[in-house]
């Protein structure tokens, strides 16, 4: 049960209909309908930096995941796994960015053992970034997908925020995949 | 010309801005979209919202403006308001006159000789059935008020609300208002909508955004297609015909209004302030 009422496609306002055409648009959308000049602007906002762009879905879905273990977001760590998995994140780095196991072990790639502490220190810390971390992003990573990723941490933060607030619940058929995965 | 000022003067929006000042009510209609009486949520909007409104309103094109509720006289201030937003534009006020006795009905001296009408509600020529879908002596309070109310120079028009009414029903109606002294162009015959009190009853027709004029409508809620849109069922308002939250500047809810009545993407509304 969210905190708030998730607005269903008989009762979606006119600005948002199109949105709930194909069906059940899912909880973060049924929210945003409840200010439709909102959704209007932040769902092409969250598709394009969350969806498909010049950085390889697998990467995205690692810092999102990461990120959303990072702030205890019930709903997108539940909702991300499975879609972690299908971008080709493996089982054992999911495993890791879940905190089940350690990410130094399941991360042999330097670059990606790079984004995840950078992830850590982004999503998890306050304040200035280690410069350290910094310096190895920029040597395993140009600046346009710097910046994207940066962005990616932040959307994504506030999507946990978001989430977390409101008490969205988890699509069933994700919480079916994750039981049968053998994830809470 | 502003894009809403075209738009308005080539019909493409309709020249009204409504203003729900509240929603509460002294009666309760069966019928009642906003499922208004004497205990619900108020909704209000602050009187000097509602004269921003109207400043808003005359500088985007609008032409003119409307009041409803719930009972906007309730309101000890709405003559007042009324007689300030009619300097700004004309405008109609919507009532069920049940309140134009004593104090209440000397305060309305003061728009006698304005751009404002005030239209009060009358279903039926019949008390017994007037009354039975409005409120015990509904029907003769409204025919006492008419007259106090005409006699102190304001313009009265007539709101029926009914489901059928056949042309001798009709004709003893109008004989009725005639009688009163409001001629036929001030009487409305509107049908019961299907939303709200109406709907929990079964009664009125469908009503949508392909069937209701785009008349933007302002609440404490957010902006609405239509006076129609900003319904109550249960206590919870329908957001079928939401526009927008933002009511202020009344520009975002008149331009996302303008946008869906031409069918136009998002964003195709905005400024263009990329600096």
């Amino acid at each position: 049960m969210s905190v708030v009422n998730l607005v269903d496609g008989e009762d979606a306002p006119l600005l948002t209909r199109p949105y709930f055409e194909h069906g059940d648009p899912g909880p973060i959308v049924a929210a945003l309908a409840q200010v439709p000049e909102l959704l209007e602007v932040a769902l092409p906002f969250i598709s394009a930096v969350l969806g498909a762009s010049s950085i390889d879905l697998r990467t995205k879905e690692l810092v999102i995941l990461r990120t959303s273990v990072r702030l205890e977001c019930r709903y997108c760590v539940q909702s991300h796994t499975p879609v972690a998995l299908d971008s080709g994140v493996s089982r054992a780095e999911v495993d890791a960015l879940r905190g089940r196991e350690s990410c130094a072990a399941a991360f042999a790639d330097p670059r990606a053992r790079a984004l995840v502490d950078w992830v850590d220190a982004l999503a998890g810390g306050v304040g200035t970034v280690d410069a350290s971390l910094t310096a190895t992003m920029q040597e395993c990573f140009q600046e346009h997908e710097i910046v994207e990723l940066a962005l990616l941490v932040g959307a994504t933060m506030m999507l946990n925020r978001f989430c977390t607030g409101l008490e969205l619940p988890t699509a069933p058929a994700t919480l079916e995949r994750l039981a049968s995965e053998g994830f809470e | 010309m502003s894009e809403i000022a075209e738009a308005v003067r080539d019909g493409v929006l309709p020249g009204r801005v409504w203003m729900y000042s509240n929603y509460h009510c002294n009666l309760a209609c069966v019928y009642c979209i906003t499922d208004s009486a004497p205990g619900v949520a108020r909704r209000e909007l602050p009187r000097e919202r509602m004269l921003g409104i109207a400043y808003e309103a005359l500088a985007l094109g609008f032409t003119a403006l409307g009041v409803t509720g719930g009972e906007p006289f309730l309101q000890s201030w709405m003559p007042g308001l009324v007689a300030e937003l009619s300097e700004i534009l004309p405008v109609v006020a919507l009532s069920n006159a049940t309140l134009f006795t004593g104090e209440r009905l000397e305060a309305m001296r003061v728009l006698s000789g304005r751009r404002a009408q005030v239209q009060v509600s009358l279903d039926r020529p019949d008390p017994e059935a007037n009354d039975g879908h409005r409120a015990r002596e509904n029907f003769r309070k409204v025919v006492e008020a008419i007259p106090r109310l005409i006699d102190r120079g304001v313009g009265v028009r007539l709101a029926s609300t009914v489901d059928e009414q056949d042309a001798e029903e009709r004709e003893e109606l109008c004989a009725l208002h005639r009688s009163l002294g409001i001629a036929d162009e001030d009487h409305i015959v509107r049908p019961i909508v299907h939303r709200g009190r109406a709907a929990q009853h079964d009664m009125g027709q469908p009503a949508t955004s392909d069937n209701l004029e785009p008349e933007l409508t302002i609440t404490a809620d957010g902006a609405f297609w239509s006076p129609f849109g900003p319904s109550v069922q249960d206590g919870r308002l329908d957001l079928d015909l939401l526009v927008t939250r933002t009511t202020a500047p009344l520009e975002t809810p008149a331009r996302a209004l303008l946008r869906l009545v031409e069918g136009r993407p998002p964003g195709d509304d905005a400024r263009r302030n990329i600096r």
